[in-house]
């Protein structure tokens, strides 16, 4: 308890990810419970295409009638859902990886650090429309790709903080009391190693959302949902009738995008205050 | 040159073999995990296909032999630049990639350039504003571009330069059928150019200017700051002949990794802008599914990303003579 | 009453002043450039590789056939032919060839041309080359100008065979030299890349990714044609780009929907741009969900019949596809002039009614008000399509059917639907073509249930009826008795909706006032624009 109480009073401390956090609450909220509050279908051509904001609906219609409130309450979960999850399966896989790596060293570490700088070197974006293409949009297709082309910089940063751990003397002195590897990975090393992994990991949340967007907005997303990247797409083909239309969504992925970078930092001054003014 | 670059050229080299390798393998993976072949493709097509024609097909690709014999067919087509065949464009896929490739790369280089350039002032200018509002204006500039998604700010500059200000074109790379030549046509390109690469470099410019000020910061503190400082000498000079020059190292770094990125990033303004280069290749290849491009693509443009990087190691060791090539 | 008079007098005057100057205004004029645009670019350069619109565009200004046709109806006037006899039991077609006309390479067109297009190349390699010269006997060529076919049965439209891109004259001594043993070889030949014709423009210069450039055919047949120098193709990848091509004047000419649909309005509204469906009656595009009637709910007439009232086509038709088309009532297109049965009652829209059949066929909604559920598949040409299929999940969950939408590529798609036949249902459009014998019946003959060839009856669909009828119709030579078979045909086709009729599209082409000439008969945009001219 005392260390929460400890985080928030570092935390607090910069304003800015306070407000971030405040933000990120709210567009959390809204997808939590905004289909809930705002029951319009974001699919349903509620009236006529293209009407401007402020009007009959709150915010206009799209280019087939349909309320674009709706569409960024609905498409809030959906970006949020993939860039969390996303971002989680690469932290897990990274982690895991890097773990590896870093405590073990040898051949395995050689082999899986190769693989992780190919993944950092190639294109990521690139093979990320590559996986999707090949298996066609869904949810679960946008947010493996993501996941794929995400995990290597977590890889690189938990095995750099496990070849920092894995010497010292709490380490050495579970050996000697002949722990497992697993255990001392798992319940030793990891509890330390994991403020900077948590801090890139959140990071890599707005990269993801920021990567399904760009995703959508080429036609890969999945038809089945609305996402605020589609709502992009879907605007692009009206831009000299209606900026609007694009704009609402971007401003939504930016201010969003925005305050998970916030609370990031935020996170990494609390979290790492010896790697503050990095 | 020194053996021991000589030598750190080649080992660099020979690491390059092995990415390649790997490349082009998980391209193979790639291409058999998709669903439906070029033999089906190029059958429904073709409109009237029976199912002999499609096991003709089958067979004159060498789908029905097994995996590993098509495996090494692949890498024996690869050695020889065979990249296969766009069966809806009806073309070599190597050769529509190399018609592409270097309008990518002008708009790479020009985004680079320009995002080195704004970065690295904008960096500079608020470390040495420390504090003030120059500083702040600069880093919530910074954060704010930085959360922006790419291809929406090229779509708002669109919006306000070309359809609201209409002072520059909304999109291609030449303006087509003015037969323009020499001088005039290389403006014209640049003028074509200024959106795209502003778009595709902001986001780099928030990037290089945030690492550049935390960096001079970090050199603000060593001795040699203060000497330079002790010996009278202005501030600006400081700034920008002891401090940045070794701010830089980072920001190099950084742009030769994120050469991948940037490549990424590109693909999505070449689409907002009509670009003709690889990007607009990949939307094109998107719209009509044209798989075996897709993934001619993601072979080219890996492999030129890795030699670039290779490029961008090289330099580097030329850069920093500290660096040791061990 | 007299001053009215006068000032009637005064009208007709100034209308006639009006009318005069249009006429001297609608003088043609020789020279300039035609520039259009369309995406995607052309693959090949003749529609013996692929009857792709981008394709046919080009390939008929470059490739002439035996005939050319008049007004909507396509009424044949002579082309390379100059005249032509038809036998008595209508299965000998004589025609004359007009004497001195040359390929683009200086050589003479003779009757070994004619007999080689048709029996080398159309025939074998031409989509629908089996369709016109299935029964075909024989080409005899008894001198370099005469050209006789023999059929083994009447072809009814078979005077429809020789448009520029059904039936492209192609020439013998070039063709030849190439490989054609397969459809492959032929697709790779240079004649693909470098084709040479009679038409009233040759290929000049093909950038592949910006431009085409045809030139004017100097030596072309008919005096004083073509009027322009030169027709550019240029290739704009992205639809809004296009649209701001049109506008500022970069393009002259649209044509076929090339501009993205929700532009099409704003642009119509410009002074200088001219808007017109005409020109594309012998295409007759047509939109329908292809349903699999192998899956059970799908089976069951009624339940088509309730996706069918479920679906508003008027809102389809203003919202999804901006206007530019109108609801379906069956296989045939409303502006075919001959053969649309014209008692055929519009779709109801009726989604209470739909709730009820959907309950009769023993459907009823389960706990969650969900009847049953179905995957979706819609044709990948576009954002259009897609559209289209979010609105159609949307209304179909409304009366409890749950659609999964489902994106596919066109290999993956084409694969699914036509060769694995494992869909639910899907978008798609067909053309009619110049003759329903041509374009209509292949969907629905239970004869064309054929694993792997695309556009065929991939539903399963079986009707003894139907089947019938279209077979009647295809040797029918009495156009009066065609009608009636059709009609029926068109009846029972509205009525059990093997597929779900949507919408007929309409072609909308968009153009600079500066260009004249382009609407000459129903195939405009599929024949050579040698009276096209601009100002």
């Amino acid at each position: 308890m005392n260390k929460i109480l400890d985080f928030w009073r570092r935390f607090r401390q910069n304003r800015a990810a306070v407000g971030g956090a405040a933000v990120l609450l709210i567009v959390l909220l809204v997808a939590a419970f905004g289909p809930w509050l705002y029951p319009t279908d974001p699919f349903d051509m509620v009236g006529r295409p293209i009407s401007a904001p402020f009007g009959k609906f709150p915010l206009g219609t799209d280019i087939s009638g349909r309320d674009i409130l709706a569409g960024l309450i609905h498409g809030a979960r959906v970006s949020l859902l993939i860039g969390i999850v996303a971002s989680l399966c690469a932290t897990v896989i990274g982690v895991t990886l890097g773990a590896l790596a870093g405590y073990y060293g040898g051949l395995i570490d050689d082999l899986l650090m190769r693989s992780t700088e190919f993944f950092l070197t190639i294109p990521s974006f690139v093979l990320a429309v590559v996986i999707v293409a090949i298996f066609s949009p869904t949810v679960v297709t946008v947010t493996t790709a993501i996941a794929v082309v995400s995990w290597p910089s977590v890889a690189r940063l938990a095995r750099a903080e496990f070849i920092a751990q894995r010497d010292r003397e709490y380490v050495q002195a579970c050996r000697a009391m002949g722990m497992a590897d697993w255990q001392i990975v798992l319940l030793q090393i990891l509890p330390n190693a994991l403020p900077p992994v948590i801090v890139v990991g959140s990071l890599m949340v707005a990269t993801a959302i920021l990567t399904e967007s760009g995703l959508s907005f080429l036609g890969l997303g999945d038809p089945n949902v609305v996402s605020w990247g589609y709502m992009i797409g879907v605007a692009r083909t009206v831009l000299r009738l209606a900026w609007w239309m694009a704009a609402i969504p971007g401003v939504t992925i930016l201010i969003t995008v925005l305050a998970i970078n916030l609370v990031g930092e935020g996170l990494n001054d609390a979290l790492n205050p010896r790697l503050k003014q990095r | 040159m020194s053996p021991a670059t000589l030598s750190f050229i080649v080992r660099r080299l020979a690491q390059v073999i092995p990415v390649v390798f790997a490349i082009a393998t998980m391209n193979f993976v790639l291409v058999h995990l998709a669903p439906g072949d070029a033999a089906d493709i190029l059958a429904g097509m073709a409109g009237h296909a029976t199912p002999e024609f499609v096991a003709q097909l089958r067979r004159e690709f060498g789908l029905d032999l097994p995996l590993y014999q098509q495996f090494f067919i692949y890498m024996g087509k690869l050695l020889r630049f065979d990249l296969g065949f766009s069966y809806i464009q009806q073309t070599p896929v190597l050769n529509l990639i190399l018609d592409r490739l270097p309008a990518t790369v002008i708009l790479m280089v020009s985004a680079i350039i320009l995002a080195m350039t704004l970065g690295i002032v904008a960096g500079v200018t608020a470390a040495m504003r420390y504090g003030s509002w120059v500083d702040a204006v600069i880093s919530v500039g910074a954060l704010i571009v930085y959360a922006t998604p790419v291809f929406w700010l090229g779509l708002m500059l669109i919006v306000l330069f070309a359809i609201k200000l209409g002072i520059l074109p909304s999109g291609g790379m030449i303006e087509i059928g003015s037969g323009k030549s020499g001088l005039a046509y290389v403006l014209d390109v640049v003028w074509h150019l200024i959106l795209p690469a502003s778009s595709l470099a902001l986001f780099y410019v928030a990037v290089y200017a945030r690492l550049m000020r935390s960096s001079m910061l970090e050199i603000y503190t060593f001795d040699f700051i203060m000497t330079a400082r002790a010996k009278g000498l202005p501030e600006r000079t400081v700034a920008w002949s002891h401090a940045a020059r070794n701010a830089l190292l980072p920001v190099v770094t950084l742009a030769g990794v994120q050469l991948g990125h940037l490549l990424g990033g590109s693909i999505l303004v070449e689409t907002v802008f009509g670009w003709p280069g690889l990007g607009r290749l990949v939307f094109d290849a998107l719209l009509q599914r044209d798989l075996n491009l897709l993934l001619g693509i993601l072979f080219i443009s890996s492999v030129v990303v890795v030699f670039a990087n290779l490029l961008v190691d090289l330099l580097y060791g030329f850069l920093d003579p500290r660096i040791v090539h061990k | 009453m007299k001053s009215c008079s006068s000032k009637l007098l005064h009208i007709c005057t100034l209308l006639l002043a009006a009318s005069l100057a249009t006429a001297q205004a609608a003088e043609p004029k020789k020279g300039g450039t035609l520039t259009y645009t369309f995406h995607p670019e052309p693959s090949a350069l003749s529609t013996l590789a692929t009857t792709a619109v981008p394709v046919a565009l080009v390939s008929s200004m470059i490739f002439d056939s035996l005939l050319e046709y008049q007004g909507a109806e396509l009424t044949p006037k002579p082309g390379l032919a100059e005249s032509w006899t038809i036998s008595e039991d209508q299965k000998t077609y004589t025609f004359k060839l007009r004497p001195g006309v040359k390929w683009h390479d200086g050589q003479p067109l003779t009757s070994a041309d004619v007999k080689f297009s048709v029996e080398k190349a159309v025939k074998p390699f031409h989509s629908r080359g089996k369709v016109y010269f299935g029964t075909l006997e024989a080409v005899e060529t008894p001198d370099t100008q005469t050209v006789v076919f023999k059929l083994k049965k009447p072809v009814p439209y078979f005077m429809r065979s020789f448009q520029p891109n059904e039936t492209p004259i192609v020439p013998k001594h070039v063709l030849e030299k190439a490989n054609l043993s397969d459809k492959k070889t032929l697709r790779q030949s240079d004649f693909m890349q470098k084709p040479i014709g009679t038409g009233p423009f040759r290929l000049k210069e093909w950038k592949k990714g910006s431009h085409v450039i045809l030139e004017r055919n100097p030596d072309y047949w008919k005096p004083g044609r073509p009027y322009l120098d030169q027709i550019v193709l240029r290739v704009i990848p992205d639809g809004v780009g296009r649209a701001i091509a049109l506008e500022n004047g970069e393009v002259d000419l649209a044509p076929m929907n090339a501009i993205p649909l929700a532009e099409i309005g704003r642009l119509a509204k410009l002074p200088k741009i001219v808007k017109s469906t005409e020109g594309t009656e012998g295409l007759g595009p047509i939109m329908w969900l292809e349903v699999n009637l192998r899956q059970k709910p799908l089976a069951d007439a009624r339940v088509r019949q309730a996706m069918s009232m479920a679906l508003d086509r008027n809102k389809i038709v203003d919202v999804v596809w901006f206007g530019q088309g109108k609801p379906a009532t069956g296989p045939i297109v409303s502006s075919n002039p001959v053969y649309y049965n014209k008692a055929l009652k519009p779709f109801e829209y009726n989604p209470d009614k739909a709730n009820k059949l959907l309950d009769e066929a023993g459907y009823p909604r389960g706990a969650n008000g969900v009847r049953f559920k179905l995957t979706q598949n819609f044709l990948p040409y576009g954002d259009s399509w897609v559209r289209l299929s979010e609105y159609i999940k949307q209304e179909l969950g409304k009366v409890g059917i749950e659609v999964e939408t489902q994106s596919l590529d066109l290999g993956g798609w084409l694969k699914r639907i036509y060769t694995s036949w494992d869909y639910d249902f899907t978008s798609n459009f067909t053309h009619n073509y110049s003759d329903p014998s041509i374009g209509v019946q292949r969907a629905f003959i239970s004869s064309n249930i054929r694993k792997g060839a695309s556009f065929t009856n991939s539903m399963d669909y079986r009707n003894p009826r139907i089947d019938q009828l279209f077979e009647a119709a295809s040797v029918e030579m009495d156009p009066q008795k065609r009608k009636v078979l059709f009609d029926e045909a068109q009846q029972i086709l509205h009525d059990e909706q093997p597929v779900i009729f949507l919408m007929e599209i309409a072609y909308t082409h968009l153009w600079n006032q500066r260009v004249h000439g382009l609407i000459q008969n129903g195939i405009s945009m599929y024949s050579g624009w040698d009276a096209v001219w601009v100002d």
